[in-house]
């Protein structure tokens, strides 16, 4: 028998929600941004990240954190290969 | 071999079913000095976000707080038995606290969504004049008016959900004018058994205020309740 402790359940304006798109928002919301953090650092990588979550960013901040990490990302990528791609002089 | 960590439980309360985890992985209990942390095998450096590592995520924390209510912790935990251990070693007593305010407990979760100008009405401002400056500066008044406009109404809202929902709920953790939609994102810890009052609760505040999009979720792990922020209170006797 399941208990209502189960199923998660998201209600919009008082009927339950089965879209997965909101559902999978919320749950990126509760998981990217809360929690108990035990180390110093998160070892996430958004490299794949589906972008359908950008669909409500309106709603979650668990996507400008997202975004953030990306941008970071896409700087830190276009530093390392503007490193790589400078000439390397001989002494 | 690292271990990738989904949340703690108290020493026996971890489920004895058979859960999969991230990337397949069965989740295993390690138990260390009266806690259980859950864990599985994960052998990369770092954690891809993506849907389907999310979902496993979730569904484990969510699985097991179908039996007791676990301390969940934030994606992307990967630490080596040793680090768990010390870990546990070191934030014993905070832990044992943790576990004394949340136990029995869900969160629930209540964002208020604007639906139009009626909830947050714009300040009335001059139309902006011929000059750049003049236009720059209108604005610029017109955003910060907006927005203590907007957080003076999420105040407002905050009293108003708290009148009806506040005898129910054990600590709540609160989002005021997130974005210019988002009036009002409330967390609130609550024991298993008054839900169905806090649903009905809510159900009536909705009622109340048709104008108001509300978004309800949970249960949940107590997501928002979960960190613990007493190194400087333990360690050094201030906050």
């Amino acid at each position: 028998m399941s208990s209502p402790f189960d199923h998660l359940i998201i209600t919009e304006g008082g009927e339950p929600v089965d879209e997965v798109e909101l559902s999978l928002l919320e749950t990126l919301d509760h998981v990217l941004n809360r929690g108990l953090v035990i180390a110093g650092e998160i070892t996430i990588s958004v490299a794949d990240i589906d972008l359908v979550f950008l669909g409500l960013n309106v709603l979650l901040s668990s996507v400008e954190t997202a975004n953030e990490v990306l941008r970071k990302r896409a700087v830190d990528d276009e530093r390392k290969s503007a490193v790589d791609e400078t000439p390397h002089t001989q002494e | 071999m690292k271990l990738y960590a989904y949340c703690f439980t108290e020493d026996g309360d971890a489920p004895s079913e058979s859960l999969t985890g991230i990337g397949g992985s069965q989740v295993r209990v390690l138990k260390a000095e009266g806690f259980s942390v859950l864990v599985s095998n994960f052998s990369a450096d770092t954690v891809p976000v993506n849907r389907h590592n999310v979902l496993a995520h979730s569904a484990v924390i969510q699985r097991v707080l179908a039996h007791t209510t676990p301390l969940p912790l934030r994606f992307g935990a990967l630490a080596g038995e040793e680090q768990l251990r010390n870990y546990v070693s070191a934030k014993h007593e905070a832990l044992q606290e943790k576990f004394d305010s949340i136990r029995g407990c869900i969160e629930m979760n209540v964002k208020l969504i604007s639906q139009g100008a009626e909830v947050v009405a714009e300040p009335h401002l001059p139309e902006p004049a011929d000059k750049p400056g003049t236009a720059f500066l209108v604005q610029k008044k017109r955003e910060i008016l907006g927005s203590e406009t907007r957080i003076a109404e999420a105040k407002r809202l905050t009293v108003w959900l708290e009148q009806h929902v506040g005898d129910l709920i054990k600590e709540a953790s609160i989002e005021q004018g997130r974005t210019e939609k988002l009036i009002l994102a409330a967390s609130h810890l609550l024991e298993r058994g008054v839900l169905e009052q806090y649903r009905a609760r809510l159900k009536a505040a909705r009622e109340e205020r048709p104008e108001l999009h509300f978004l309800v979720s949970g249960p949940w792990a107590p997501y928002s309740f979960a960190n613990i922020e007493l190194e400087f209170k333990s360690q050094f006797g201030v906050s």
